[in-house]
């Protein structure tokens, strides 16, 4: 009987091909470049370093994506690292087929922002500044020899223009950062957010006119 | 709307800097904290992996000690079956060589006395084990020989001959 499936002494011919998939986890991660779905699959095999390269590789991208939608720092460090401890329980459920690992990672983070900023919302008074704190991380200054007033200008302007798209409805901010700011294309934009590639299209048109609008309002008063 | 559609150029490269614009990575310590929790969850998976194993070594130890307090059976007569039995090992049966060892068992002092005791195992747990076993066969049941140590606890496991 144990002949049949389990044959210790002799030559454990399974065992030789778990040591050689040892191997060749081993070397996959010494290999100078390997693909998300080796790095997602491995850590899902409970590799430390892979879940660090995956981690590494990505963080800027999610701590960005979280920062830029919630315009809080403690909200961004937060969402990132939530988004990362789903990444160690459901990197075995990535799927290629359905999105890459950027859109897979956006999507996660996602649901993580809007739960933050629904549990945030009761608490905002009209004396926040979502974009302050943000603007302070920001905090420039003029190199010298630099045009001080027109950077001065730009600071402004993009002062404006940050705390306008904070000021967007949650589904037409997560379009432009996705789209406009983090440059991703329509389909990615689709994925992450499981929309159909019409609806990326129509409501970045939305937002931009928003935005465009609230750009010209600012404008106004300025002058 | 035609004033809008003026802007939108000057709006995309507004939108453009402030893309290159502010912090490209998060802060050190998240990845800290994330690394303290990758390996609590490794350990508290691996804890739960093996959870079949300590459960039949704590099977296999209480009948051992069931076996040790009760009668011996009359000369002759097979002994009582239980869940698991202490099997009276050739001496070229229990070389340690022949088990294939426990990962829990690592840290386990070196073995002093050993006693080899059979149980009945679900071919599952051998797999968590990492032990090859045909995938077939992977609902069934197997009686396997656990090694236990002088403190009773599980230092190998072999399929029964």
């Amino acid at each position: 009987m144990g002949e049949t499936f389990w044959n210790l002494s002799a030559e454990r011919p399974e065992s030789i091909s778990k040591a050689d998939a040892d191997r060749r986890n081993q070397l996959m991660l010494e290999s100078p470049s390997h693909s998300d779905g080796d790095l997602l699959r491995l850590l899902g095999n409970g590799d430390e370093r892979a879940f660090l390269e995956f981690y590494r590789r990505h963080q800027g991208m999610v701590y960005r994506f979280a920062l830029q939608m919630s315009g809080k720092t403690d909200i961004a460090e937060e969402v990132t690292q939530d988004a990362f401890v789903a990444v160690m329980s459901s990197a075995q459920r990535y799927d290629s087929e359905r999105g890459s690992v950027a859109a897979f990672l956006y999507g996660i983070a996602r649901n993580f922002v809007l739960r933050a900023l629904e549990r945030e919302r009761p608490y905002v008074t009209i004396l926040d500044d979502p974009a302050a704190d943000y603007s302070a991380r920001m905090g420039r200054e003029a190199a010298p020899g630099q045009d001080v007033f027109g950077e001065l200008a730009r600071n402004e302007r993009l002062e404006t223009l940050r705390k306008a798209v904070l000021a967007l409805p949650p589904a037409y901010r997560e379009v432009v950062v996705l789209c406009d700011l983090h440059e991703r294309d329509y389909a990615e934009a689709a994925s992450a957010l499981g929309c159909a590639i019409g609806t990326v299209r129509s409501r970045l048109h939305r937002a931009r006119a928003l935005l465009a609008e609230k750009m010209r309002a600012g404008e106004r008063c300025a002058v | 709307m035609n004033e809008d559609r003026e802007l939108l150029p000057e709006l995309l490269e507004d939108l453009r800097a402030l893309a290159s614009d502010g912090p490209r990575e998060a802060p050190p310590h998240i990845e800290e904290r994330l690394k303290i929790e990758f390996r609590r969850r490794k350990r508290h998976r691996s804890l739960v992996a093996w959870s079949p194993v300590g459960a039949a070594a704590a099977a296999a130890a209480i009948a051992l000690l069931f076996w040790s307090h009760s009668n011996k059976p009359a000369a002759g007569q097979n002994p009582p079956v239980t869940a698991a039995q202490p099997i009276a090992p050739a001496a070229d049966d229990v070389s340690e060589a022949s088990f294939y060892p426990l990962p829990e068992a690592e840290g386990l002092p070196a073995i002093e006395n050993a006693m080899v005791v059979r149980v009945e195992l679900p071919v599952s747990s051998l797999q968590l084990m990492g032990v090859p076993v045909g995938e077939e066969r992977a609902g069934a049941s197997v009686q396997a020989d656990l090694l236990l140590g002088q403190d009773g606890l599980a230092r190998g496991v072999r399929l029964a001959p």
